[in-house]
């Protein structure tokens, strides 16, 4: 495992050469995997084109079914009935579940999905396994992502006449930087190389960006600065970016993002609509699971009405004679999903706030995604931004994607002579990254919306006189303390000279390249001398693998608070 | 804040900046790193000789912006570099130089970081003479209009009158003891035509916005040659308007005479050659750091070997 990973890692470095090797440079596609549907997109020369499948559709459904011995994806497969996605064979929601373990709510709340997914409670990899000739077969979401990402090249490479290997992949703004290694080895598992991973929002920033450049030149205008707030919320994650444009260049001045979607809805109102469906379903027999594809469908069919209609009849054949007959309405359906909306306003409100930019100096509001079309989400986004009317040209299913295709044709270098592909996202990080320091707290050192590429370094010091090592934790996240926030990795430094505590220096750098590659630097000096008394440790990050809550754990029941930090607090 | 441009130009920091400990926490710069690899005996002969090629660029420079400049030309200024450098754009190369760009912007983006950037360079502002370029050319409030103000400053007697009227667009040079427009259309335009009408010398005029620029180049006092101890000080042409006139005749026989005649005496440097030379410098102390950092490295490593 760890040598496939290094693998990734090392193709990811070279990218500056590549580019600079090659003559005629391949252009990168786009790639947007949803939690429930998924598109790719390409730069064609003069404008973005979307690949459509052999049944003709743009977006497809991301699932992977395993009913015969070879298992088959959304690109190439067609569920004949939508119950059959939910029969057990078909994994599906993977983006939800990659590189979570199994005491994540997320986690936690996908154990009620049609298909296994079973935990053990103590912070490793959940089970996953599809239903294929009536036993447990288990997969990874890896896996999956991977069997459906082959798919999703061999259908581009037919189309396109050419081996595709750089990709660009959409990602949720909250995932940590473990989560986007495991894209990117399901990406390597497929033959493919991540050129960049785009936080969804920024994507469609960047499209908004293009979008605006046009107008301009046709108007021959003054290409003056527009924010945009950006609101993308999907099956499985909501997103907010706030950007600044102006010619051609998109500046993302914050980001916001949470593992909350159409997914979580959907739960909702099935608990809604069958209130001890939970304890019925957990059991995973064959008849529960054809039960709950039934009410899933018929939940699904019921949201997508509500947001035409002010109130739809939901019926479900239960089985033995018991049938469900309800009539929802749209109140009904916002008061139960009132907790996902209330984090959707608290979102966008982060994002304004962190982004210093005056709701009045907004000029246009964007809302993309599959919940886009839910009337309270519409209202809660207008709202907030005090909007009259909703940015209009864009398709919210496929923004996310055409952006992407774009990244992936100016990261290629391509050039367009008419300057339709003139453009540029400068991207802010999503989350902080520090150390752990001062006892059990987590000290960003890079903060979150900064702008990247980023470097940043903070001195921390000994806590007991004569410590010749410390150690080095690395965390991403808001949290104050470490346990709220992901373990990325650690390392140790050795070898600081006998001294009192608080005298050596520890100085800990961090750099994050346009490429998102995260690396830290860590050295000692000690006052009076400007040589480093040991040469400086550069580590890429993340390195940990898997169970990464109980490397910490481990790791303090060793060492205890023998080789702890502290922060240096310098006078300005 | 008074060391946080001093990691920007590794190849020249001299060694009495980097005591220890005196590196801020708020830059971003490895100044760790730096500073071991100043300790190199490569590194420091590398230095040496780029250190005679550099100049002393602030963040103002870097950006190519004037002093006083607004936040709307930093920010437009910031974005056309990125996109000349931005690693999606220049590759790996341009990481190092979109992280100065990147810090240069958060700090004269920000108000209270700004004016203590300021004051850290303020010494050498006034110092350098270079530098009084670019405090010589006015900045725009507002859009652009065919027409701006202009003081002759060879005519001015520095009676105040203009400033008192219109304190947001007139500044005084008291180095020079006159007038200069700080900012076109600083005020209103009653004001300004107050200004103008109360001039007891006539000396403020109204000019196109394209001849603008040239003007206001050609006002500022340059350095003449002397022999010795002789002929030496500062000039400015007596008739600003026939000089800029006369400059325009010679820069469009020069753009003529380009491909034929490359040795064509160049007397001065148009605004659009600075900015030129100002970018080829860029481009050339960019290679530089970039070679001079894996050279660091390998040595970095060679040493630890050792």
């Amino acid at each position: 495992m760890a040598e496939q990973q290094y693998i990734v890692v090392s193709d990811s470095e070279t990218i500056g050469e590549e580019k600079s090797s090659s003559a005629f440079p391949e252009i990168a596609i786009g790639i947007d995997i949803g939690t429930s549907q998924c598109s790719i997109a390409v730069w064609n020369g003069s404008q973005v084109e979307l690949l459509k499948n052999t049944r003709n559709q743009k977006l497809m459904l991301s699932y992977v079914s395993f009913k015969e011995d070879t298992p088959s994806g959304g690109v190439s497969n067609q569920p004949s009935h939508e119950l059959e996605m939910f029969s057990g064979a078909a994994i599906f929601n993977m983006k939800r579940l990659i590189g979570r373990v199994d005491t994540d709510p997320v986690v936690q709340a996908s154990k009620r999905l049609p298909f296994l997914v079973q935990t053990l409670d103590i912070g490793v990899r959940p089970f996953i396994a599809a239903l294929v000739n009536n036993a447990w077969r288990s997969t990874t979401p890896e896996e999956v992502l991977a069997i459906f990402l082959v798919e999703l090249r061999a259908m581009a490479e037919v189309q396109l006449k050419r081996p595709i290997r750089n990709v660009v992949l959409t990602i949720p703004v909250s995932f940590s930087r473990f989560q986007l290694t495991r894209i990117e080895r399901a990406c390597a598992m497929a033959g493919l190389h991540v050129l960049r991973l785009m936080p969804e929002p920024t994507a469609v920033a960047l499209l908004y960006a293009q979008q605006q450049q046009q107008t301009v030149h046709e108007n021959m205008g003054s290409g003056s600065e527009k924010n945009a707030l950006i609101f993308n919320m999907g099956a499985g994650y909501c997103d907010v970016a706030l950007s600044a444009t102006a010619g051609g260049v998109s500046q993302i001045k914050a980001l916001a993002g949470a593992a909350i979607g159409g997914e979580d809805i959907l739960q909702n109102m099935m608990q809604h609509l069958l209130p001890k469906s939970e304890s019925l379903f957990l059991s995973h027999g064959i008849n529960e699971i054809k039960l709950m594809g039934l009410l899933r469908v018929a939940t699904q069919d019921a949201i997508h009405g509500l947001s035409s209609q002010n109130s739809v009849q939901v019926d479900v054949d239960l089985g033995n004679g018991k049938k469900l007959c309800n009539i929802i309405t749209r109140e009904e359906f916002e008061e139960v999903n009132h907790k996902v909306f209330e984090k959707c306003e608290n979102l966008i409100k982060q994002c304004l706030q962190d982004s210093k930019v005056d709701i009045e100096d907004l000029t246009d509001v964007i809302l993309v995604g599959g919940c886009s079309y839910i009337p309270k989400i519409r209202n809660i986004v207008k709202d907030i931004c005090r909007a009259e009317e909703l940015y209009k040209e864009m398709n919210p299913l496929e923004a996310a994607v055409c952006g992407a295709a774009l990244e992936g044709a100016v990261a290629s270098g391509i050039s367009d002579p008419f300057g339709s592909l003139d453009l540029l996202t400068i991207q802010a990080t999503p989350l902080g990254i520090g150390i752990r320091a001062d006892r059990n707290n987590f000290v960003p050192i890079i903060p979150r919306n900064m702008t990247m590429p980023a470097r940043k370094e903070l001195s921390f010091t000994t806590t007991h006189d004569n410590q010749t090592g410390a150690l080095i934790l690395v965390y991403e996240g808001e949290g104050k303390t470490v346990e709220e926030n992901h373990l990325l990795g650690y390392f140790k430094i050795v070898g600081i000279p006998p001294a009192p505590k608080g005298v050596p220096e520890i100085n800990v750098c961090m750099d994050i390249d346009a490429a998102n590659v995260l690396r830290v630097f860590a050295g000692v000096t000690m006052p009076g001398t400007e040589l480093p008394v040991a040469p400086f440790m550069e580590v890429r990050m993340p390195t940990v693998d898997d169970g990464h809550g109980w490397c910490a754990e481990a790791l303090h029941r060793a060492y205890g608070s023998t080789l702890d930090l502290v922060t240096v607090h310098k006078k300005v | 804040m008074s060391l946080s441009m001093a990691p920007a130009y590794p190849f020249s920091v001299t060694k009495a900046s980097h005591i220890h400990g005196c590196f801020n926490p708020n830059t971003s710069f490895l100044s760790l790193i730096l500073r071991w690899r100043q300790r190199c005996p490569v590194i420091r002969c590398c230095t040496t000789r780029a250190g005679s090629v550099r100049t002393d660029k602030n963040y103002y420079e870097l950006l190519g912006v004037s002093v006083d400049s607004d936040a709307r030309e930093i920010k437009e200024a910031y974005r056309k570099l990125q996109k000349k450098y931005h690693p999606d754009i220049a590759g790996q190369k341009g990481h190092e130089y979109t992280l100065l760009l990147n810090e240069a912007y958060k700090i004269l983006m920000r108000e209270d970081l700004r004016k203590e950037y300021d004051v850290s360079i303020g010494q050498l502002r006034m110092r350098s003479g270079r530098n009084n370029n670019v405090m010589g050319f006015s900045s725009w409030k507002g859009p652009f209009r065919p027409e701006a103000v202009f003081v002759d400053e060879n005519a001015c007697i520095g009676c105040r009158e203009c400033v008192h009227h219109a304190s947001n667009t007139f500044v005084m040079d008291e180095a020079l003891g006159c007038a200069r427009v700080k900012v076109q259309f600083g005020d209103n335009d009653q004001n300004i035509q107050v200004s103008v009408d109360s001039c007891p010398v006539n000396c403020i005029h109204w000019v196109d916005k394209e001849e603008l620029a040239v003007l206001e180049f050609l006002i500022q006092p340059k350095l003449k040659e002397g022999y010795g101890v002789f002929g030496q000080g500062w000039e400015r042409p007596s008739n600003v308007f026939a000089a800029a006139k006369s400059f325009n005749k010679q820069l469009k026989r020069q753009t003529r005479n380009f491909g034929s005649n490359v040795q064509a005496t160049v007397e001065e440097e148009t605004p659009a050659q600075a900015e030129a030379r100002v970018t080829a410098t860029m481009k050339i102390n960019m290679e530089k750091f970039s070679t001079i950092w894996n050279l660091a490295k390998k040595f970095l490593w060679f040493r630890n070997v050792e």
